[in-house]
């Protein structure tokens, strides 16, 4: 009877730790969003933020805020959630700790076919910017596709290293192909993509919300709803099956969803690598393997470290330094540090 | 009654069938065991009995039902299965890895009902994870881990177990450790268990039914004292074998064993002084 | 007995044989692609010109000014760096019994860029005497990350580990590079090296690093032998009486050396150390003595062509030469990872 009250309080203490942690990212979120509104150019005084923000404030600063700097934090926001979330279902997918959209190649299929888009059509027009996530999840579906069916062996299906070792690849040679064809571009239109390549949160603009948003809006709740689900899968195969998981339909639904939020994110952010491997880890390590609690938790710290990133490369150097060349430089030694640790 | 029916199933690649053709039955509230040397189809068999593979013909049917047909979350009500490398996310507890056996018996997002406790709670009982049960499993032995495993396959509420080599990678006292929980099961609750051993005198001691396999095919089946033989054990794993009782279930065990030679492959039984050692022990 | 000798005299005589074809092939078909390559271009010039540019000069000819000062060099320069990058993938190969080793894929071409990044932004007028110099300590610095993580790694350095290693390493000094480029604005100048392009090479440069090549080549052909006996396994060489601690420290300077100066000429561009290398194994067998001037010859044979078709494929463009042979090596690389089975 002992034993059966420490059980229960020990399941509530874990949901009570997950709750006390998203808090915390809240706030923290918070926090650095407001530091965030400062950073740039044109300072402005955080009362003047908290003015301008409850409609007090000057043309010039309603410009800065609210057509510059807000739009283009909610977008790290979102990206940010969306990139963490993809990554964490990946990793539970295909039982791999170092499954990343940008590493196993979904973020350079995406690029291609937004490359594709760009040297036929201007960005600037509203239509253009809604279609470009499905475009790039077109290009992200047909990526992990190529991935998949490349990586799958008859007599032992599919190993986790083989994936990601495919997807390094496949990205290899997706990156050649756009090089080679970024010689029909003008070079204006150059430009903007070697810096979206880069990973800059470009879209500055409320429409890219607009565009991005109903992608997350579905997306994350669906995938919430699999938690249980997910962590089935992450047992591996015999134990789901075993459990009565329908492994085949689980894990394509599943795979559509992580590349449909992977795909959104990156055609509005561009190339930004390695989110999708850090926060669900950094996630783990704070409320452990259940994903009731990974998904939404790996979301908030997706969240908070576009966030950051995205300032630090604002700070460094005006205009910018690439969001994704500041996380490239924090994820690459994380996945060593992983790669190091990993037993095979 | 029999609990599994295998009905001439042939498993493999368009090309090359492991298995071909095979019938066998398997008994209810019985201990069974399926033994034979490495590459014979042992675990094929058991993939496919735990519908982990698919067969490319015939049918394997659990309590009349063909089981590649059923839905699957049914299965998962009935036979509960214990995959040989089974390998847990490191960060779960005993209680939340024991919890996922559940899974079978939700529905959508549905949380742990009343009744869901209750199966889990006597599942971390019976197998005497009581103390440990709020550990991670990345901190556990590996006989408490293959002990978590089984719990898990218990908490699916199943009258039908299914292990792959549940004993591999685990010394000695923690082999004995999970057979004789696995008997317990057996005894005291009836339910049937169905497993892969390389332990030939385990497999003797503890199964009411053996099944011998050489090159995808059954070579023999029946109780430990029909299989257990000189014959038998040279035909499947070409050796020559040492006989006596196991002093604790007074089954067959194997003393010591020869490799056979292919030329006097035929000759070897009849003539050693190994089987007249265990007729004596058997009749005495 | 006297059978076994018999065969054994077979061999000796069978191999040395086929092995001379085979160089000698190669020689001609360098030979003539050199003279192609020479030939072809934005603007065509006859091969008797070619023939006089070299033997009856006439400066006062255009087409002799170009064939002297712009073709000339850059079509040596593109045979060197082949040669470079395909021995020091032999050696790699060899040394490491790792059939996917390549300097781009294994962090050195990465870290060689990395350093001249530095050097551009921190001593823009460094002379290239002693880019060079900091083009080898990068290689160094990326081969050093790579091999570290890969030893500190609990199951040691198998192929598969090395290349993710080798992956996130690239992404991380690509990362820091562009970071770089960015911050000190010298993108312009360091843009080619990404991509790999051997336009800008002049006699000036191939007259530096023409003796560090000859040096390098000349000890990796002394360490032939030992390198043959290394690729049969460490135990195996140490029990034949080779010194391998001596034998792997030459042989990583070497690598190192050759990569380093490569990369100095012609940027990142990888996949030539395992392709070739792999070829000429299928041909000559797996005596490193007869593997290096195989790769030294079809190495520059691969390159010379990849540069006359990234010259001629849409003028006036030029393709970027390291995403065109990127574009070979992909699939070559996936064929290994899938053929390699148990050993990647």
């Amino acid at each position: 009877m002992r034993a059966e009250k420490y059980k229960q309080h020990s399941q509530k203490g874990k949901a009570k730790r997950a709750v006390l942690v998203s808090v915390t990212l809240v706030f923290l979120i918070i926090i650095i969003f407001f530091i965030s509104l400062n950073t740039g150019s044109i300072y402005l005084t955080p009362a003047e933020v908290i003015l301008t923000l409850f409609g007090q404030g000057t043309e010039q600063q309603n410009l800065i805020l609210f057509d510059f700097r807000l739009p283009r934090m909610v977008i790290a926001l979102l990206v940010g959630t969306g990139l963490a979330i993809s990554g964490a279902v990946l990793q539970g997918i295909v039982r791999n700790p170092l499954a990343d959209p940008g590493i196993i190649g979904i973020n350079a299929g995406a690029g291609l076919s937004v490359m594709l888009f760009l040297s036929f059509f201007a960005v600037t027009t509203t239509i253009s910017i809604i279609l470009m996530p499905f475009l790039a999840f077109l290009g992200a579906a047909g990526a992990a596709f190529i991935i998949y069916v490349l990586s799958y062996k008859r007599s032992e299906g599919i190993t986790p290293m083989r994936l990601v070792l495919t997807g390094i690849a496949v990205a290899a040679g997706i990156n050649a192909l756009m090089i080679v064809l970024t010689l029909r571009l003008n070079p204006e239109t150059y430009q903007f993509l070697a810096t979206w390549l880069a990973g800059s949160i470009w879209g500055s603009d409320w429409q890219f919300v607009l565009a991005l948003l109903p992608w997350l809006v579905i997306l994350i709740p669906f995938v919430y709803s699999k938690a249980m689900v997910l962590n089935i899968l992450h047992l591996g195969e015999e134990t789901s099956i075993g459990l009565g998981a329908n492994l085949e339909k689980e894990r394509r639904v599943l795979l559509a969803s992580a590349v449909g939020l992977a795909a959104a994110s990156v055609s509005v952010s561009g190339g930004i690598g390695f989110i999708g491997l850090i926060a669900p880890h950094l996630t783990r390590q704070l409320v452990g393997d259940k994903y009731e609690y990974v998904i939404p938790v790996s979301g908030l710290v997706g969240a908070l470290l576009l966030l950051l990133a995205d300032m630090i490369g604002r700070f460094i150097k005006q205009p910018e330094v690439p969001a994704g060349i500041i996380v490239a430089v924090i994820g690459a030694p994380y996945f060593l540090y992983l790669l190091a640790r990993l037993k095979d | 009654m029999k609990t599994i029916e295998v009905n001439k199933i042939d498993v493999g690649y368009a090309n090359e069938l492991i298995i071909k053709n095979l019938s066998i039955s398997i008994p209810s509230n019985k201990i069974t065991t399926i033994i034979g040397p490495n590459g014979c189809g042992k675990s094929t068999l058991i993939k496919t009995i735990a519908r982990i593979l698919n067969v490319k013909g015939g049918a394997v049917f659990l309590e009349g039902e063909e089981i590649h047909k059923v839905d699957t979350k049914e299965i998962a009500k009935r036979m509960a299965i214990l995959p040989q490398t089974a390998e847990a996310p490191g960060g779960l507890t005993v209680y939340e890895l024991i919890s996922y056996g559940r899974f079978p018996y939700k529905k959508g997002m549905g949380s742990l009902r009343k009744e869901d406790y209750e199966y889990i709670n006597w599942a971390v009982d019976v197998t005497g994870l009581t103390e440990v049960q709020n550990r991670a499993i990345s901190a556990l032995s590996g006989g408490q881990r293959q002990r978590v495993w089984i719990a898990m396959a218990l908490a699916q509420g199943t009258d039908t177990l299914v292990l792959d080599e549940p004993t591999t990678y685990l010394d000695l006292a923690h082999q004995l450790d999970i057979l004789l929980l696995l008997e317990r099961l057996n005894k005291e609750e009836g339910r049937t268990i169905i497993m892969v051993l390389h332990d030939l005198n385990h497999a003797s001691r503890f199964s009411h039914y053996m099944i011998a396999m050489r090159d995808g095919e059954v070579v023999t089946d029946g109780t430990p004292e029909e299989v257990m033989t000189c014959a038998n054990l040279q035909q499947v794993f070409q050796i020559d074998a040492h006989l006596a009782r196991c002093p604790h279930s007074a089954n067959p065990i194997c003393l010591s064993y020869q490799l056979c030679q292919a030329e006097k492959a035929s000759a070897c039984c009849s003539i050693n002084s190994a089987s007249k050692a265990y007729h004596q022990t058997a009749s005495g | 007995m006297n059978e076994q000798e018999e065969l054994k005299e077979v061999k000796k005589t069978v191999r040395p044989i086929r092995g001379v074809i085979i160089l000698t092939g190669g020689s001609l078909l360098l030979l003539l692609s050199l003279m192609l390559a020479v030939s072809l271009g934005a603007a065509d010039i006859q091969l008797k010109t070619v023939w006089q540019a070299i033997f009856q000069f006439d400066p006062d000819l255009q087409q002799h000014q170009i064939i002297r000062e712009i073709r000339f060099p850059r079509i040596l320069g593109a045979a060197i760096v082949g040669s470079c990058f395909a021995v020091s993938g032999a050696l790699m190969q060899g040394m490491t019994r790792n059939p996917l080793a390549d300097s781009g894929l294994l962090g050195l071409n990465a870290g060689a860029v990395f350093m001249l990044a530095c050097c551009f932004a921190f001593f823009p007028d460094l002379p290239y005497l002693y880019m060079i110099l900091f083009s080898f300590l990068g290689a160094a610095l990326g081969a050093g990350i790579v091999y570290g993580v890969g030893s500190l790694s609990k199951n040691g350095l198998t192929p598969i580990r090395l290349v993710l290693a080798g992956a996130a390493v690239s992404a991380l000094l690509g990362a820091l590079s562009e970071g770089i480029a960015l911050y000190y604005e010298i993108g312009q100048d360091l843009a080619f090296w990404y991509a790999g392009g051997i336009s800008g090479t002049s006699w000036n440069h191939l007259q530096i690093i023409t003796p560090w090549l000859l040096l390098a080549l000349a000890v990796a052909m002394t360490l032939s032998h030992s390198i043959t006996l290394l690729s049969l396994g460490e135990e195996v060489a140490v029990g034949l009486g080779t010194k391998t601690g001596r034998v792997k420290l030459t042989a990583s300077i070497i690598i190192v050396i050759l990569a380093g100066l490569a990369v100095s000429v012609v940027g990142a561009v990888s996949f030539v150390g395992l392709i070739v290398p792999h070829i000429v194994r299928w041909f000559m067998g797996y005596d490193y003595r007869w593997i290096i001037p195989g790769t030294i010859i079809y190495g520059a044979l691969l390159v010379v062509l990849a540069d006359l078709a990234a010259r001629i494929i849409s003028p006036p463009h030029e393709m970027p030469i390291g995403a065109l042979i990127a574009l070979l090596g992909v699939p070559f690389f996936l064929y290994l990872a899938r053929k390699g089975g148990g050993m990647v």
